[in-house]
């Protein structure tokens, strides 16, 4: 099983491929809508990353044939577009297609909406979680490391709740900012890093192992990294 | 001329107006012909009744010299030359009880005896008939006295070179009608050429408008008062044309000009890493350092591509009512973290039950722009007041904060698109120098209207929503 990308600009086609081999997919990459089509009915595909604007072939009509064909319909369709207009949005969603990206885009914003897709159905909210040594009970609100209780805030529990439940996953300072607050636009990235440095406070400084990481022009990252090498 | 010319008859003024014209002058030559040729027939008519009424009045008193009688029965023929005079006069005289005394009729024609009128009758008293030519003719009766004798006298005549007149008369009339109309389109046509000269010239003149020369206006001084207000539309046009560009244009240099700084940056960032080999730890430094550029542009295109499409009123907004209150509280939720470590405290003030209506997005996100404004320019362990009010009908949000005064010159200019109060660059902040210019068009779209005054150090950003 692995991911098609269908992109005909090089530059675009090469990282998406290289950046998704990374994260551990299988990638098919197809550089026009006709060969596209051709590996998403010959092979096992899980999920197709479109490019709406394709010589010869476009995206939308990529997306309508892989609709009409029984074969592959049932396909997640994420779409990259260049023009955010209102009515492209639509059309694409209207078509069939699972979520779609505006170019420019993060490459962690594209991974995350990928996981969402390739998650399919319900997600089970587990009611505890465990990474290192900290102890989450989502229902309670309670957080503790070792045997110490960690006193947050509402919006400190809920950054921390996000990150853990993405753990291992990087998320971008967009998405933490939409699903922590509901701000669905892009804003001072020096917010998002105030609040994570507000929330490490409480929950790594005191300790020795981190949890809570930086990737660096990403985002950031929740999990217990094994024990370094003294 | 072109203009003119290749227009079709229903689309080209001057023709249409000269038709009509035309047709307006020939109507009233018609008419005024039709109405003098009835009053020369009605005076001619007239006239004749009189000649007829004298040529009774002469008879009358032939008959009434002494002998008359006598010299009727005598010399008929003298006395039928005396009274006829012209050949078209018939006279009857005939005793009262219808006895013929005297008939002279050249014409040998035969005419209906109206009834007797007295000595003197009137004009009314005259009857018409028709000669067995088909000529009209003039009949009246009148009594007399012959030698003590009451007889009656009956005066005829026929027209007979009557018709042909006024036939003659007619087509005169209709000639002059015809050649007055010729006349008057030609002339409707040359002057109307000349009358709508200044409306070409204004055409020409609007032509000649180009990108370049939006400065210049159609001249005004000389032109005609109907034409004036379309002159004064075009300018006031060409006044917004105008502007529209110079912003349009000065905002493209601005946005060149910003883009300029972080593409140099990673430019040259880049080309000095790639001089040398280097540990792979220097080249981690500098992607994380080129994505923060890179950042950067996304968001300044991602406004730029916000503000292009709220100008245009693309932005579909999806207004509701939202309690104005709690999402001043949770904008400062989300810079709480931000303001912690600028030792800034929120302070957010309003009635719970106040609600706004608004688009719920937008709204945070003109909100997030003021307050990320408020906590960069406060003064360290300074409050941030953030407060809902109502004001009138409208509502009222506002954000204010204490820091370096701004000069009342800048206050003007803040919302507008790249306008830095400090021209020493704070870029450092990660600041598009659009923000403000957001939350102005944010406003426009809700038909509110944001505002901003200055009071010492504090200065205080407003957005009034009007009641939806």
């Amino acid at each position: 099983m692995s991911i098609l990308v269908i992109e005909d600009e090089p530059k675009t086609g090469e990282y998406l491929q290289r950046g998704l081999a990374e994260s551990g997919y299988g990638v098919r990459l197809a550089r026009n809508g006709r060969d596209g089509l051709h590996i998403a009915r010959e092979e096992a595909i899980e999920l197709v990353v479109l490019d709406v604007m394709l010589p010869r072939m476009d995206g939308w009509q990529v997306l309508a044939a892989l609709r009409a064909d029984p074969a592959t319909a049932q396909i997640p369709v994420l779409f990259l577009t260049a023009r955010d207009e209102v009515q492209d949005r639509v059309r694409g969603l209207e078509l069939g297609a699972d979520d779609y990206l505006v170019k420019p885009f993060a490459f962690v914003e594209l991974m995350a909406r990928i996981r969402t897709l390739l998650r399919r159905g319900p997600v089970r909210e587990e009611a505890q979680i465990h990474i290192g040594d900290m102890e989450i009970d989502v229902l309670m609100r309670r957080v503790r490391r070792g045997g110490t209780v960690i006193v947050l805030t509402a919006q400190e529990f809920a950054l921390l709740h996000l990150l853990a439940r993405r753990q291992g996953q990087v998320l971008s300072r967009a998405l933490i900012a939409s699903q922590v607050w509901d701000m669905n636009f892009d804003s001072d990235t020096n917010v998002i890093d105030a609040a994570v440095r507000r929330l490490r406070r409480k929950i790594d400084d005191p300790f020795p192992d981190k949890l809570i990481h930086t990737r660096r022009g990403m985002g950031y990252v929740c999990e217990a990294l094994p024990a370094a090498a003294p | 001329m072109k203009v003119f010319a290749t227009a079709g008859w229903r689309h080209s003024l001057a023709l249409r107006v000269s038709v009509m014209f035309t047709l307006v002058v020939a109507l009233a030559a018609a008419g005024l012909g039709a109405y003098l040729y009835r009053a020369f027939v009605h005076e001619i008519g007239r006239r004749d009744d009189i000649q007829l009424l004298g040529k009774l009045r002469q008879v009358q008193m032939l008959l009434g010299r002494p002998g008359a009688a006598a010299l009727l029965r005598a010399q008929p023929d003298y006395f039928r030359d005396t009274m006829s005079g012209q050949e078209n006069s018939l006279v009857r005289i005939l005793a009262p009880d219808g006895t013929l005394l005297a008939d002279i009729n050249a014409l040998r024609e035969t005419y209906p005896l109206p009834p007797v009128a007295g000595a003197a009758p009137a004009i009314d008293a005259i009857r018409s008939w028709t000669s067995s030519a088909g000529a009209p003719g003039r009949v009246v009766a009148g009594s007399a006295r012959l030698d003590n004798r009451q007889v009656n006298i009956v005066v005829a005549r026929v027209y007979a070179e009557r018709s042909a007149m006024f036939a003659g008369y007619r087509r005169q009339i209709a000639g002059a009608a015809l050649v007055s109309a010729l006349l008057a389109a030609l002339l409707a046509a040359l002057l109307l050429r000349r009358g709508l000269l200044p409306l070409r010239s204004v055409a020409e003149h609007a032509a000649l408008v180009r990108p370049g020369t939006l400065a210049q206006r159609l001249e005004v001084k000389g032109a005609p008062s109907e034409l004036l207000p379309l002159i004064h539309a075009l300018n006031a046009m060409l006044a917004r044309l105008q502007e529209g560009y110079a912003r349009l244009s000065g905002f493209s240099a601005d946005l060149a000009h910003e883009f300029r700084t972080p593409v140099s940056n990673l430019l040259g960032q880049s080309q000095v890493m790639l001089a040398q080999p280097r540990s792979s730890g220097e080249y981690e430094a500098l992607l994380a350092s080129n994505i923060e550029e890179l950042e950067r542009l996304a968001r300044m295109i991602e406004s730029m591509l916000f503000l292009a499409r709220a100008g245009q009123e693309e932005v579909v907004l999806a207004r509701r009512p939202l309690a104005a209150l709690a999402e001043l509280e949770k904008v400062a939720g989300f810079y709480e973290g931000m303001a912690e470590e600028r030792g800034l405290v929120f302070a957010c003030s309003g009635d719970p039950a106040l609600a706004v209506a608004a688009d719920a997005g937008l709204l945070r996100r003109a909100l997030a722009n003021l307050v990320s404004n408020a906590v960069r320019h406060a003064d360290t362990g300074s409050t941030v007041v953030l407060a809902a009010s109502r004001r009138g009908e409208a509502i009222e949000l506002s954000v204010s904060n204490h820091g370096a005064p701004v000069a009342a010159l800048h206050l003007a200019h803040l919302f507008e698109r790249f306008y830095r109060a400090d021209s020493a660059r704070s870029d450092a902040e990660g600041s598009t120098g659009l923000g403000l210019s957001i939350v102005g068009a944010i406003m426009d779209l809700h038909g509110g209207e944001a505002s901003v005054h200055a009071d010492g150090g504090r200065i205080t950003f407003s957005l009034v929503f009007p009641v939806a």
